[in-house]
């Protein structure tokens, strides 16, 4: 399975007709031949330029513009059976509908592979070519493929989950795009391994993976130290992702009539630990209610962390959630009142997604409750 | 504790020799003294401190061992080493905390797995009159890093940690197949010591004496090549720093975190010369102290063993570049990794003017010790550096525990733009079940024999932090 097979290959099959082996290979292969659903936004699809971008979607039997040249790049007696039409602005202000049309159409077709674009600098087609190639991905289960600049904002949306050839902003690259996403294509449908980004063109999606070298970190860290200190170019092995700043949310006007949460990633649970919370990378929190408690005591309490030296926490468990000083302060009147229940979680070694997934939940559960205000404990 | 304050006071009146003894005779006196407390004094300066030799040349004079067997007396000969087994076990049971000690020899390519362990030393000694074994923790201050030592190379002397709980597998060594081949332990005759420390004992006196007897037993090993020669001498010399014609040659200092006060250091913690590190702000050390013994490994580590340090890989590097005169190497500033904030800013402050200011560097390299907190120091620390001129490289271990570069680095700067990036975090082996399993109690010894996968991360010397490893984390 995986080798393309031409009719040389048929002729001399017939010869070993008998083997049961070759006959099952022979129906595998005959079931690769690939019906490809391609989608393009109104320019490339050939209705027009920026005054058709509110053209909505259609969709035509055949290959149309680059699908022409894309079909004749994928192995194998591959067709672009389908191709889907929609105005840039139309499929900006429609996703939802638009994807859904897609997924439904690349199931009608029975296609086995799915394309869209390359998108080149075009944004909103960027960003509707990765939304429909994840869906694809995702609703349909078949190897999918984009290609855009790396400026492109659908980029950074939809890198992690799809492969997208880095296309470059000029569109007079597009027979060599169109080559590397066959290339890619044709890896995915035989199930081949995926090499490096650099090796096949498509922008990195951000996935860890580890490779045993010959050289140790000594000689590597030596070299890249010389050629920064001469001006030299080097390649960094890892480059800092880029986050959404933050802001910081406005003052509290009155904290007299505030009410104050705390939340910690320390790991302080009750003892005994009630919801199982894992002691690394945490996929849970918990809250545990405080609303009699002046002053939590050390024994009823556990530290499930075990990024930090817990035994302060242990011995006074206010050092991480200080229920003992807020309590004061309530009294005194300078805060209106303390939270009935501090939320907490483990945060050793714990991914961000699932960081942002679970601030999120406390964010919400809080908001609800009415507080006005969290003290985040860290470790 | 008390009693022990007034009685080292009441001691130190009438230090006389030997000291050692005597200090050891008032504990066993004295029943009032919480054993937990106990110290195995073994570091005397008689005749107050020796000054420094004029120039910093060490002379590592490497014996190659192929063959570690038990004989009736320890001796080198050719490249086996015979060692007394009875005579090991007496020396190093006199330490009064320790109940007994198993000592077991293991072999490269033995069906044998090892754990969990404690920490992992080459056996080497001072050649005599040359200078302190182990300075500040096993012999009398001295500074490291001059004179000669002999190494026996292709041996080590590996602890076991005897409190290690079952069930958890980390810090192993195998001996064979492939995780032995990706090891650099894998390949070493072994003379694993597997002590039993008195009952009751707390964590940091059973660390305490895992500490003592592991140099204690390196050195004793060691002392089989006094007087011994060899062909296999690697001189440490940098007085070429003086030197005209290194003009134009990039400088480069090399900042180290040599712990990380993640979890807090004990009292009786010994780190460099001894110290427990607790406090301390960044200091400038020949690079030839940390090869020679003022550095062993913390009590809590990750990633990195006492023989790494003996061989610091990046430390070999910058000197050989230093050699080669790609680099003029400056020296090293070592430095810990801090917990508490206004620690985190006067040691990242200090050690970026330091590299600066006192070393004139060009360039800085720096590497972390422990888990993720210490990246944060070690980034702020080279993003300073970056900002007074000084360009860097750091190396970084991989914390993306979802495989995502999102979730990789513990630290945000642009300017630190030169990463080179440790990985492990998806590298393993499978492996079957050892005919020996050599561990701290049966339980650990069941976890050991029934592991059939064992992690990069999970086994010795794979995911070095400090310039070893050959695992590279790579972004797809």
């Amino acid at each position: 399975m995986g080798l393309p097979i031409n009719k040389e290959h048929l002729k001399l099959g017939l010869r070993y007709i008998e083997n049961k082996d070759f006959i099952y290979n022979l129906k595998v292969v005959r079931r690769t031949d690939m019906r490809v659903v391609h989608y393009l936004n109104q320019f490339f699809g050939g209705i027009g330029g920026e005054e058709f971008a509110s053209t909505g979607v259609s969709s035509q039997e055949g290959a149309i513009g680059p699908g022409r040249l894309l079909q004749q790049l994928i192995d194998g007696e591959s067709e672009v059976v389908n191709t889907i039409i929609c105005g840039d602005n139309y499929a900006a202000e429609n996703l939802d509908e638009i994807t859904d049309f897609v997924v439904n159409s690349v199931r009608e077709a029975k296609a086995d592979l799915f394309v869209a674009g390359p998108c080149f600098e075009a944004g909103r087609y960027g960003v509707a070519a990765g939304a429909i190639c994840a869906a694809v991905s995702a609703q349909v289960g078949i190897p999918v493929v984009t290609a855009m600049a790396e400026e492109n904002p659908g980029v950074d949306l939809f890198r992690q989950e799809i492969y997208i050839i880095d296309s470059g902003a000029n569109v007079g690259a597009m027979s060599e795009v169109l080559e590397k996403m066959a290339k890619i294509l044709n890896k995915l449908k035989n199930h081949q391994e995926i090499g490096h980004p650099e090796e096949e063109g498509y922008i990195a999606q951000g996935i860890v993976r580890d490779e045993i070298l010959e050289e140790n970190a000594a000689t590597r860290i030596l070299d890249m130290i010389i050629a920064k200190t001469a001006g030299k170019s080097y390649k960094s092995e890892l480059t800092q992702t880029a986050f959404e700043p933050i802001p910081a949310p406005p003052a509290v006007s009155d904290l007299t009539n505030a009410t104050i949460a705390v939340v910690t990633d320390g790991g302080l649970v009750p003892k005994g630990n009630p919801d199982n919370m894992p002691p690394i990378a945490a996929e849970i929190w918990g809250s545990y209610d405080i609303a009699s408690l002046d002053d939590l005591q050390s024994g009823d309490y556990d530290v499930q962390h075990r990024g930090y030296d817990n035994r302060h926490v242990l011995d006074d468990p206010d050092r991480l959630v200080p229920v003992d000083v807020l309590r004061e302060l309530e009294e005194a009147g300078a805060i209106g009142k303390v939270y009935e229940e501090f939320l907490s979680t483990s945060g050793l070694a714990n991914p961000i997604a699932n960081s942002r997934r679970l601030g999120q939940e406390m964010a919400k559960k809080l908001k609800s409750a009415g507080v006005d205000a969290v003290i985040l404990t860290s470790t | 504790m008390k009693n022990l304050t007034s009685l080292i006071t009441g001691f130190t009146k009438f230090a006389l020799k030997p000291f050692n003894t005597r200090f050891k005779q008032l504990f066993e006196n004295d029943p009032s003294i919480d054993r937990g407390y106990q110290v195995d004094i073994t570091c005397v300066n008689e005749g107050g401190l020796a000054p420094m030799e004029a120039t910093m040349e060490l002379e590592i004079i490497n014996h190659d061992i192929d063959n570690m067997v038990f004989g009736d007396s320890t001796v080198l000969s050719g490249k086996e080493l015979a060692i007394d087994h009875d005579g090991l076990k007496e020396y190093l049971l006199e330490d009064r905390r320790l109940q007994d000690i198993d000592i077991q020899i293991a072999k490269p390519g033995e069906s044998c797995r090892i754990g969990v362990v404690f920490d992992i030393i080459e056996p080497r000694a001072k050649e005599a009159g040359s200078g302190s074994d182990f300075p500040g923790l096993l012999g009398p201050f001295a500074v490291a890093g001059q004179g000669s030592t002999h190494v026996l190379r292709g041996s080590a002397v590996t602890v076991i940690d005897p409190s290690a709980v079952p069930g958890i597998t980390s810090k192993v060594l195998e001996m064979q197949g492939e995780p032995a081949s990706a090891s650099p332990y894998g390949n070493l005759h072994h003379l694993v010591l597997s002590p039993k420390v008195l009952d009751d004992s707390p964590r940091h006196v059973v660390q305490n004496v895992l500490r003592m007897l592991s140099v204690k037993a390196a050195v004793y090993l060691g002392n089989a090549a006094q007087g011994k020669k060899s062909d296999q001498v690697e001189i440490y010399s940098q007085n070429e720093n003086d030197n005209e014609s290194r003009e134009g040659i990039p400088r480069i200092a090399y900042i180290a975190q040599i712990h990380g006060h993640q979890m807090t250091v004990e009292e009786d913690e010994p780190i460099l010369y001894g110290s427990n590190t607790e406090g301390m702000m960044p200091i400038l050390l020949n690079p030839n102290e940390i090869l020679d013994g003022a550095l062993v490994a913390s009590y809590w580590v990750m990633r990195v063993e006492t023989y790494f340090y003996q061989n610091h890989p990046l430390i070999k590097e910058l000197l050989s570049r230093h050699q080669s005169k790609e680099i003029t190497f400056t020296g090293v500033i070592a430095t810990v990794a801090a917990s508490k904030e206004t620690d985190r800013n006067r040691n990242c402050m200090l050690a970026a003017s330091m590299a600066k200011s006192t070393l004139k560097a060009d360039g800085v390299v720096l590497t972390k010790y422990g888990g993720g907190a210490p990246h944060v120091d070690m980034g702020e620390t080279a993003r300073l550096c970056e900002a007074m001129g000084m360009p860097t490289v750091v190396q970084v271990s991989d914390s993306s525990g979802d495989r995502k570069a999102e979730s990789a680095m513990l630290f945000n700067y642009p300017e630190v733009d030169a990463v080179v990036y440790g990985g492990g975090g998806d590298t393993g082996w499978d492996v079957g079940t050892p005919e020996r399993v050599i561990a701290g109690t049966p339980g650990v010894a069941k976890t050991l024999k029934d592991m059939k996968y064992i992690e990069g991360a999970a086994l010795c010397g794979i995911t070095n932090q400090q310039g070893a490893s050959k695992i590279r984390a790579t972004v797809y």
